[in-house]
């Protein structure tokens, strides 16, 4: 049975709902005439469980004791297979439908906080740690897989059983039926208070394990100061004080398991024995019969049992709750359309810009750009120079539309940035960072990330070797199709970088953003990385985040900044002329080879 | 240990007998608690069999043949044995737990104080992710095997035989007929779990590359935006989640399959013995408890039955497990005390490489020092500069021994420093890293690791000296302030300070110090500069020197080149030769002038973080 598109494509942001149980249920929708046939099928499974006892009773009663049964012994034998199938097929078949439910709700939640996540805005995503959103959409899903597929499913089965076998049991005697659930309240009770301890006592178990772990880890990754200072001995005490907490605090959890399950067992097991002691004295005295007595004695185990599940699966439910809660939080989020912007222009941009007293405030009411204005023509070069947080990356950041401008405006070919839709903006500009980040796929599929579509091996070739990267891709053992990162190969930062100028490079955008910080890579690489960015920066509008003067001395225009604003601007001969921080950056440059010249005479 | 060794892959060894026992013989200490919860599940499932046999006897001699006495003495019975086996419940439960959790103590115990004693050359060639998951969770799957394992084995065959037993007892050609279904009934369980674990196991796989690729999408979202993959990354994604979502849904509905399965065919058997039981109880030679209790007996087998499979799988994960960790216990270290090493009580003298040639990997081609041979003064101070790859570290992890020459020697006082315990030149070496390594604890904690019976008054004295205690005191908790997983809530340049105050409370004979590369404000730098000299006075130091200021203050400056010493002399010395010196340090120069002036960078302001 496959699920329809509809359902597949449901938005699941109609299911946030400040009361967690309806939320619940809205996640299910599309899937809850699955879940009730599930549960219907468990009764069904159920009715032929109690049904068998009943069929036992009638073999007894009216075939071994009385021997006047309407029915044959193949016809009873028959019925107990027809029942156990009945039984299985619908057990089965709940199972199924469950699981149905429980992945298909699953599988869609994780389409959609992918894709969710994917569409949220820049400011969401460097407000919330990287760790704590990949931790919501894995193990908080799967919480909440297990509520659908263990907890909603395996309540109703327990209400279910409990239902029908009692009803079972009040048709065979009312009086036996009654006391017989006497203790099911304190079975129930009993098991929500051990399972709330058994939940505190896991979780402070895992607690423990994880300092166990970082203090194994910080050995690991410190073992140079540990011989260092011939520490052995103390990293063994330290280590051992936290393992032996863990196995204490382990212990602390058995002992509420061990204590647990007995108890429980016991109190089931009187209530049995009671049922069994008063049962048996009314067969004795011919009250019942015999037969009513061992369906009795068979149905009551499907009463009393399962119930101590039951505290179980509640504490569990509220585990489910918080995960709820967890990934709704995120599902909450606004996403950042795409798509929204009446302007499209059949063709590229120009990539003529023009700044108007842009100003961007954060939301938490911080000033990060203020009265910025400026403007170039297609194919110039602006460069931005200015000290970290001085607004530089900030500024970049709204061409793109990853942070929207909160005053002035921005005309891109003399249009409101506005008004053109995120998807065709970001088509038309490439980004290329510092450290850039690659994926782990191989270095064909990273070049070719951003086009979509089919790009033909020469292409990507040509563009690898206008990036100076074609060369060393070559030297790896399986060339374009070497895995970057963990499982194969590592690449340097110069390397990733000129990776990322042939992705740009095939994506051919009108508008650059570098970011030119090539503080980390020596000297040899920065000249190939230099002419790599040459080739790209060939007839487009390119913004360059520069830390040093000697890349930026050919820019159209230079900005630099300072607490976001713009405090000088101008061309290289423009600004050397005036006195400012530009003047004094170049002028460092003579100073240092006049003291260089002073040291060396100086030992001479 | 080629890369392919390292990954997690899915084990699919045969039945190592030799590693079983050597996982059984883990239990030896313990061996009363294994005897305990061995003999208590054993009565806890012989019990269950004589519960069936008693539910038997009530109908049969209490109810049916109307006494009452008997049916009151049977029910006594019955709630005693009751309680007898809920104090074995009680027992087994805790025996097997409390041993388990005892087995992981042990083993994660026994691995942590092994892997201390390995040589650094183990853990440059084996990723601490690899290491931490033989720690953690082998010895987790381990100890399993050795409890609820052997508990779950246990278990069912006292289940089987004991109800074959009593069924047997009470009417020995039906007992017959159960025994002919029951391979039948194995097969089937094999054959299921199987195909479930197989199912599991797949979803497993998938289950880490849906992680990966959230991770991946999240790190990466700047870029997903710039380029506009959204809806490509979304389709791809929906083929992993398709994938996942058939592959649980299989397993859960083999599950849900496997039980009405068994259940049908014990259901057949059921009507075979109602068919045939029947007719004897027309014929009188079987009673209507008895049959009774053999259906109970057939419905009791199939638990271990079902589970059989399951247990079966996840032994075979566990000696894959206790493969991978004995396969680490067993590692021998490559540096070790020789038979009669001693402590000379000092290591102060002069130290002598003699011919010294190293390498890492006995597959290099080419050493990483070569026929390397070096005089040191006592009390001299010599710079280690040069290119990365040049041999700088190795020269540094051979005087601390954390490796040896493959050939020729080092000599400390006029003798093989081979001659010496590991201890005693490693606890009178004081060494700074260039990425300072600290531990979760408070400051306090983390500098009287260089000394551990140091006073608090001490350890003020060695911050002072090291210029860490002006931004010590203005922390909130000063002193006890906690300083974050592998100190990540104190900056780089104040890490620095504090493992220089380690170092300096050590009062080591010699000092190492490997110097951070990254620019640390002038304030900060100084306090640096300060604490190092302190250290250098009098002790002999080796300095892997970026700053100028440390190069020039050297005794002698060593350019280290492709294993060799390249130029060698004092600062004025190697300026005037204009040779590899002079470009190394006109580079460096130019470099750091050139952060020191440059009016837009913002070194960190240690002194004035609060």
């Amino acid at each position: 049975m496959t699920v329809s598109n509809a359902v597949l494509n449901y938005d699941l942001k109609r299911a946030v709902h400040p009361n967690r149980l309806i939320g619940l249920w809205r996640l299910m929708r599309g899937f809850r005439k699955l879940y009730i046939a599930a549960t219907l099928s468990l009764g069904i499974s159920a009715v032929a469980k109690t049904l068998t006892y009943l069929l036992l009773r009638y073999f007894v009663d009216d075939f071994l004791v009385a021997g006047s049964a309407a029915l044959t012994l193949p016809m009873i034998a028959l019925g107990f297979i027809l029942l156990a199938t009945a039984e299985g097929g619908f057990s089965f078949l709940s199972g199924k439908l469950a699981a149905q439910t429980a992945e298909g709700i699953t599988r869609r939640l994780r389409n959609y906080l992918f894709d969710h996540i994917q569409r949220l805005t820049f400011t969401y995503h460097s407000r919330m740690e990287t760790g704590e959103l990949i931790q919501r959409s894995t193990s908080d899903v799967d919480a909440l897989r297990r509520f659908f597929a263990d907890q909603a499913i395996g309540i109703g089965r327990i209400i279910l059983l409990f239902v029908i076998n009692f009803i079972a049991l009040l048709q065979l005697n009312v009086k036996l039926g009654l006391i017989s659930v006497v203790v099911v309240p304190v079975i129930v009770v009993i098991s929500l208070f051990f399972f709330r301890k058994i939940s505190k006592a896991y979780e402070d178990y895992q607690t423990q394990d994880a300092i166990l772990s970082t203090t194994l880890q910080e050995n690991l990754t410190g073992i140079r100061v540990v011989k260092a200072f011939a520490r052995q001995e103390y990293e063994i005490g330290k280590f051992e004080r936290n393992n032996w907490e863990k196995f204490l605090r382990g212990k602390k959890l058995l002992k509420m398991h061990s204590l647990f399950w007995p108890i429980s067992d016991t109190i089931c097991n009187l209530q049995i024995l009671v049922g069994y002691l008063i049962g048996a004295l009314m067969a004795i005295n011919g009250e019942i019969t015999v037969g009513t007595f061992l369906a009795y004695a068979g149905l009551i185990v499907w009463i009393i049992f399962p119930m101590r599940n039951l505290g179980r699966l509640i504490v569990q439910t509220s585990t489910g709750m918080v995960s709820y809660n967890r990934v709704m939080d995120i599902i909450r989020q606004d996403r950042e359309s795409l798509e929204t912007g009446k302007h499209r222009p059949k063709s590229d941009i120009l990539g003529k810009i023009e700044f108007d007293q842009v100003g961007f405030v954060y939301d938490d009411g911080n000033v990060a750009l203020e009265d910025i204005s400026f403007s170039c023509e297609p194919g110039q070069v602006v460069a931005l120079l200015g000290s970290t947080g001085s607004g530089k990356t900030t500024l970049v950041n709204l061409l793109p539309r990853f942070y929207e401008y909160t005053s002035g405006r921005i005309l891109l070919d003399d249009i409101e940035l506005k008004r053109y839709p995120r998807l065709f903006l970001r088509q038309q500009i490439g980004i290329v960072e510092q450290e850039p980040f690659l994926f782990s796929r191989t270095i064909r599929e990273n070049i070719t990330y951003g086009v979509g579509r089919e790009v033909p091996q020469a292409e990507v070739e040509a563009a690898a070797k206008a990036a100076a990267i074609h060369d060393i891709i070559l030297t790896f053992e399986k060339g374009y199709n070497t895995l970057v990162g963990e499982k194969g190969v590592t690449l340097s930062g110069g390397q990733k970088q000129r990776v990322a100028i042939a992705r740009t490079l095939l994506k051919n955008p009108r508008i650059l953003i570098l970011d030119d910080s090539t503080s980390a890579v020596d000297t040899e690489t920065e000249a190939e990385i230099r002419e790599a960015l040459q080739n790209l920066m060939k007839g487009r509008t390119t913004f360059v985040i520069a830390h040093r003067i000697q890349s930026i001395m050919d820019a159209d225009l230079i900005l630099v900044l300072d607490k976001g604003r713009i405090v000088q601007r101008g061309k290289h001969a423009d600004l050397l002329r005036q006195d400012g921080i530009y003047r004094q950056i170049y002028e460092i440059q003579t100073r240092i080879d006049d003291e260089l010249e002073k040291e060396i005479a100086s030992v001479a | 240990m080629s890369l392919n060794y390292f990954e997690e892959e899915e084990f699919k060894t045969q039945f190592n007998g030799q590693t079983l026992r050597r996982i059984l013989a883990l239990t030896r200490p313990h061996w009363r608690w294994v005897v305990g919860f061995l003999i208590t599940i054993a009565l806890v499932s012989g019990l269950d069999s004589v519960f069936t046999y008693l539910s038997k006897l009530i109908i049969d001699n209490g109810i049916l043949a109307q006494n009452r006495s008997e049916l009151y003495r049977l029910l006594v019975i019955y709630g005693s044995l009751g309680f007898v086996q809920a104090s074995g419940v009680f027992c087994f439960i805790y025996l097997a737990g409390v041993l388990g959790e005892r087995v992981r103590y042990d083993l994660r115990q026994k691995m942590f104080n092994h892997l201390q004693g390995l040589s650094l050359s183990y853990f440059s060639r084996t990723p601490v992710g690899w290491i931490m998951s033989r720690v953690t969770s082998d010895s987790e799957r381990v100890a399993d095997l050795v409890t609820w394992g052997l508990l779950d084995v246990t278990w069912g065959m006292m289940n089987i035989i004991t109800a074959m037993g009593f069924m047997l007892f009470i009417n020995w050609k039906l007992a017959l007929i159960v025994l002919g279904i029951l391979p039948i009934l194995f097969y089937i369980a094999y054959q299921f779990r199987k195909r479930i674990l197989g199912e599991f196991r797949n979803v497993r796989k998938l289950n880490s590359k849906i992680t990966g690729s959230f991770n991946e999408n999240i790190t990466g979202v700047r870029v997903v935006k710039a380029l506009c993959r959204e809806d490509a990354n979304l389709e791809e994604f929906k083929v992993l989640t398709g994938d996942m979502y058939r592959s649980s849904y299989r397993a859960a509905w083999l599950s849900a399959l496997f039980l009405p399965s068994v259940q049908l065919v014990s259901a057949i058997a059921l009507a075979t013995i109602v068919w045939y039981g029947g007719w004897q109880v027309q014929v009188g030679s079987m009673t209507v408890g008895g049959i009774q209790a053999f259906v109970a007996y057939v419905t009791f087998m199939m638990w271990p039955i079902q589970d059989l499979a399951r247990v079966f799988a996840e032994m075979q994960h566990s000696i894959a497990s206790g493969e991978r960790i004995f396969s680490m216990i067993d590692a021998v270290p490559d540096v070790k005390d020789l038979p009669g090493a001693y402590d000379p009580g000092t290591i102060q003298g002069d130290i002598e490489f003699d011919n010294v040639t190293f390498y890492y990997d006995e597959g290099d081609k080419k050493p990483v020092l070569e026929n390397f041979s070096l005089y040191v003064k006592r009390g001299e101070t010599i710079a280690l500069v040069g290119e990365t790859g040049g041999g700088k570290t190795t020269i540094v992890n051979l005087i601390c021994r954390f490796y040896e020459p493959k050939k020729g020697s080092i000599r400390i006082g006029g003798k093989d420093y081979r001659e010496y315990s590991l201890h005693a030149i490693q606890s009178r070496i004081g060494m700074v890293l260039q990425t300072p390594h600290l531990f979760s604890g408070t400051i306090r904690e983390n500098i009287r690791y260089g000394r551990l019976d140091a006073t608090d008054e001490e350890i003020i004295e060695a911050a002072k000296l090291a210029g860490a205690h002006d931004f010590i005191v203005k922390l909130k908790k000063r002193y006890d302030e906690e300083v974050g997983e592998g100190g990540n809530l104190l900056s780089v340049g104040q890490k620095q300070l504090i493992s220089l105050a380690r170092a300096v409370l050590a009062k080591p004979e010699v000092f190492i110090m490997d110097e951070a590369t990254s620019s640390v404000d002038t304030l900060t730098e100084a306090l640096i500069q300060r604490g190092m000299e302190t250290m250098m006075k009098g002790r002999t130091s080796f300095v892997i020197a970026h700053r100028l200021s440390t190069i020039k203050r050297a005794d002698r400056i060593l350019v280290i080149e492709q294993g060799k010493i390249a130029e060698m002399g004092s600062h004025a010395e190697l300026l005037r030769k204009r040779g590899k010196y002079y470009s190394l340090y006109t580079k460096q120069f130019r470099h750091q002038m050139e952060q020191d002036l440059d009016p837009f960078s913002q070194p960190e302001q240690i002194a004035t973080t609060a």
